[in-house]
């Protein structure tokens, strides 16, 4: 039985401006939208998946980017057509929340701070249902319960900085119910949030969905979030869509290199590769020999066996351990007195204890808010622990004199999250990883720092003409080189990752982690690598530590944890992960 | 909310009791002989040290601290009996005295309305001084700050609703110029321009107060007309600063999130404007705004002395010619607690404006 189609975009294009002109942000694409369907549109940052949501509802802010041509063809529930993108504005608002509801990525950001969740879920029942005051907050209260929000009648009256990122989320949904909406567009609805929350937010969408019988146009940037999830996908890169199809069918046999790329860019759980396949890879070897550099990255020589692991290890943990934490505590005040006392306390990290040897990488894994960061910063003394004990190389970090201190500090550095924030916008890149050079006295003369600066650029990836280059002119995956480089020019032993390739799009995420382990063996680096995502830390970890509410809740062998979690909060972590299982045959 | 009003009380009056002691050892420190001023140059010695007594000048610097503090705080000891102790429950100093305990015969506890003792040239109360000119200077500050607020405000949300129009242009540049021009200027200027060039058909004067007394004996009279000029120019500055704080605070919460899902939700464009984006703009507005008016409050002296405005601009600068102490400390200790009064109810708004800052 072939469905009708909801919703026909053809031709859609959208641009923006930029300093010198226009770019072309969605070209010329074609897809519909089934009733009752969940459609899929995947892809990675600046593919346009997000311009195209905005351009269907025509939310592209005024005077920066416009609909250059194509249509976008609504059928109604009465069979007629209207053309969305010349329905003129004032009609438009009769489109928007009321036929076609959006969710949006952010919960924080896209709900107004300064309103009740019951006025901004009310309001939107009373612009486009012709209902009285009170029986519009009857049907909040209702939608509320229906999104299964703990105590309805208290989040009706609560602003939404007292909710959680997954309770914000819920009442975004409820808000674009409040109409009952033939299509609900969801962009990136669950990126913001925790993967245990990530999968009850799909769950309740689903249900939803079975409900009320509406179609879902569901934008993401995660294959295998999509995979258990859609029922037909659309493939977007550099604006244009390259694939589209059922799920099963793009699953069991993309056509196009790019899709491949990222089904495989993302580290499997069951084997341990050397190596990441990266989109790249599969991007040149499009139609060339298949004996190739992609055969390699699929030979068993790039799998790393129990038997070499073992090995490995053995080795490792026969050595002394070059870092001892010893039952750390980390509080913040949250509350003071009229006189000043700390009267609350928030434990960040409480009563922490591991070793981590020499050459090993330890993965900390845990949900946002578990107290991972606060850890990593704690160990490099950049927040001062409350109590408990650090020892680095059998210094007590606590107790060494600043100038102590400063020598050591040399030897941990941190690699950051977002690659944007972290780097001083004016300042090049080259003096920014000359710096902690000069700041350690570590080469004699200028040259000789430059020498060395050229050679890390060019150690991570990067040309010595970067040397001269703001921020700016990277892109993110090359920023975040340049932090690898700067957190290298110290000649370092100990490097925290600070959840250092979230920021980054999954196909430039594998590029970093291979660079990463390429550099481990080359320089015999020991990684704490800090992430919530559940297979990177996998692919990176011989020892894992799990950690909720400020303390461990397991720790152990990587591929052990992930086998036979003893924890039950382990178990649901993983479970949560999205994966390819659900199509894959 | 109460326990924050309450904390920010108890911390208003650290700092007022910090004001005191630095005003107390300014003026302790500067040259002057009150006596001498009070009695001109030809008085005799007998006299001066009789004023000084009455003063209590004679005592130690110490004492006379103490007696300021006792002079000004609502609960205070006295003698009850002695007229002349320094410390004599006198009615003509201490009004609506009332007896709390008594502790002998002649020492007792009272509460009473804090002293700010007499001007060495009028012999007048401070306060009653600083309450007059305060009435008329809130006046003016008050109108001239609505003047700004609410104009400033539907001009800055226009300009930012068509931005780069023509007329958010002439705003800006008119805002500019608002902003720059002295106020001591603005005045001299618009009382030419108005109140002489053009007085025929405005009918308003060069210079004049609240309450104008009227020449056919009939007392003194309301004068609004003479609020308009002192308003306006007064307001000018604000203004300026107002439309280009509203302008551009609307112009980054009209591009945040929420608007966009505001609009995602089929609001009227009013409604995404009203009550979704001016709300959100308000805290600079609010921040700004709320120190001009404290500044106002604590005298606009250029424009009270150019436009003859009888506030409290005014006084003080009469008092600072005389060197009238009492008045000047007065004043200075009556701009504090106008301050920090402003300050908590400004506090109270912002908690008003966005919910995220009432949690602490």
């Amino acid at each position: 039985m072939e469905s009708i189609n909801i919703l026909e975009v053809s031709n859609l294009t959208t641009r923006f401006r930029n300093e010198n002109g226009y770019t072309i942000a969605v070209d010329n694409i074609s897809f519909a939208l089934r009733e009752k369907e969940t459609l899929g549109i995947v892809g990675e940052s600046g593919s346009g998946k997000s311009v195209t949501a905005l351009s269907i509802l025509k939310l592209i802010p005024e005077g920066i980017g416009e609909i250059m041509k194509g249509s976008v063809i609504y059928r109604d529930a009465d069979n007629n057509e209207h053309n969305l993108i010349t329905v003129p504005e004032k009609e438009m608002r009769n489109f928007r929340g009321k036929e076609i509801a959006m969710i949006f990525q952010e919960p924080m950001t896209s709900l107004n701070p300064v309103l009740t969740c019951g006025t901004q879920v009310r309001e939107i029942m009373r612009a486009h249902l012709k209902i009285k005051a009170k029986e519009a907050r009857k049907k909040a209260v209702a939608l509320f319960e229906e999104v299964h929000l703990p105590r309805p009648e208290k989040i009706y009256s609560s602003y939404p900085h007292q909710l959680s990122g997954g309770q914000k989320q819920r009442v975004m949904i409820a808000m674009a119910m409040a109409c009952n909406p033939r299509i609900l567009i969801a962009d990136e609805p669950t990126t913001a949030l925790d993967v245990t929350v990530q999968k009850t937010i799909l769950e309740l969408m689903k249900e939803l969905q079975e409900k009320h019988g509406m179609s879902i146009l569901f934008i993401t940037h995660d294959l295998a979030l999509i995979s258990g999830f859609a029922d037909r996908i659309a493939v977007m890169l550099k604006g244009h869509i390259v694939e589209q199809g059922t799920a099963t069918d793009i699953f069991n046999s993309p056509s196009h290199p790019y899709t491949k790329g990222l089904m495989n860019c993302r580290p499997p759980m069951d084997i341990r590769l050397k190596k990441l396949a990266t989109v790249e890879d599969f991007l040149k070897a499009e139609g060339k020999d298949e004996n190739g550099q992609l055969k390699v990255l699929f030979s068993p020589e790039n799998i790393e066996s129990a038997e070499e692991r073992l090995t490995r290890h053995l080795q490792i943990y026969s050595r002394q351990p070059i870092l001892e934490v010893t039952d750390v505590k980390t509080w913040f005040p949250s509350s003071y007195s009229l006189t000043g006392k700390p009267l609350r306390m928030i434990k960040a990290v409480d009563g922490v204890s591991f070793q981590v040897f020499p050459g090993e990488t330890l993965g900390i894994v845990g949900e946002s808010g578990c107290g991972k960061t606060t850890l990593g910063r704690t160990i490099l003394n950049l927040v001062k622990a409350t109590s408990g004990k650090i020892l680095f190389e059998r210094n007590e970090l606590s107790k060494l004199n600043p100038a102590k201190l400063r020598q050591i500090r040399k030897d941990i550095q941190i690699i950051f999250q977002d690659p944007y924030s972290s780097l001083n916008p004016r300042v090049t890149a080259g003096s920014a990883i000359e710096e902690p050079m000069k700041v350690h006295h570590l080469y004699d003369s200028r040259r000789e720092r430059k020498a060395k600066t050229i050679e890390l650029l060019e150690l991570v990836g990067l040309e010595s003409n970067h040397y001269y280059r703001y921020p700016h002119e990277f892109s993110g995956g090359q920023r975040q080189r340049v932090c690898i480089a700067r957190a290298l020019a110290l000649n370092p032993k100990l490097i925290i990752c600070d959840e250092s390739v979230s920021a980054l799009d999954v196909s430039v995420q594998a590029t970093v982690l291979n660079l990463l382990n390429e550099l481990k063996r080359k320089f015999h680096f020991t990684y704490i690598f800090i992430s919530h995502d559940l297979s990177v830390v996998h692919f990176m970890s011989d020892r894992l530590i799990v950690m909720k509410d400020g303390k461990i809740e397991e720790i152990g062998h990587a591929d052990k944890i992930y086998a036979q979690p003893k924890s039950l909060y382990t178990k649901t972590l993983l479970d949560a992960a999205p994966n390819f299982s659900g199509h894959m045959k | 909310m109460v326990k924050f009003i309450l904390k920010r009380l108890f911390y208003g009056i650290l700092v007022m009791l910090g004001v005191i002691v630095i005003n107390f050892i300014l003026f302790n420190i500067l040259p002057g002989d009150p006596a001498r001023m009070m009695l001109g140059q030809r008085a005799d010695i007998a006299s001066v040290e009789a004023i000084n007594k009455d003063l209590g000048r004679d005592r130690p610097k110490m004492i006379q601290f103490l007696n300021y503090l006792n002079d000004l705080s609502p609960l205070s000891f006295h003698n009850a009996i002695n007229p002349s102790s320094y410390w004599y429950l006198d009615p003509l100093k201490y009004t609506n005295a009332t007896q709390l305990v008594q502790f002998s015969k002649s020492a007792v506890l009272v509460v009473k309305e804090p002293y700010l003792r007499r001007s060495y040239q009028s012999k007048k109360p401070v306060d009653e001084i600083l309450i007059e000119g305060f009435i008329n200077t809130s006046v003016l500050a008050l109108v001239s700050m609505a003047f700004a607020m609410i104009l400033g405000i539907v001009i800055g949300i226009i300009c930012a609703v068509y931005k780069n129009s023509w007329i958010d242009r002439v705003s800006v540049v008119f805002s500019v110029l608002g902003m720059s021009l002295p106020s001591f200027f603005a005045a001299i200027l618009f009382a030419w321009l108005f109140a002489f060039v053009l007085a025929d058909y405005t009918g308003l004067n060069m210079a004049g107060s609240l309450f104008s007394v009227d020449d056919m004996g009939r007392g003194e009279y309301l004068d609004l007309k003479n609020l308009i000029l002192p308003a306006l120019t007064l307001g000018i500055r604000p203004l300026g600063i107002v439309v280009e704080l509203t302008r551009n605070s609307m112009l980054e919460v009209l591009s945040q999130d929420y608007i966009r899902t505001a609009k995602a939700k089929g609001l009227s464009p009013r409604r995404i404007l009203i009550r979704h984006a001016l709300k959100n703009a308000m805290n600079p507005v609010i921040t700004s705004m709320s120190g001009w008016l404290a500044s106002l409050l604590a005298g606009a002296v250029f424009i009270e002395y150019i436009f003859d405005w009888k506030g409290i601009g005014l006084v003080i600068v009469n008092a600072l010619e005389k060197y009238d102490f009492p008045v000047l400390m007065g004043a200075v200790l009556f701009i504090s607690v106008i301050l920090v009064v402003i300050n908590i109810f400004v506090d109270i708004i912002y908690g008003w404006l966005d919910p995220r800052v009432r949690v602490q």
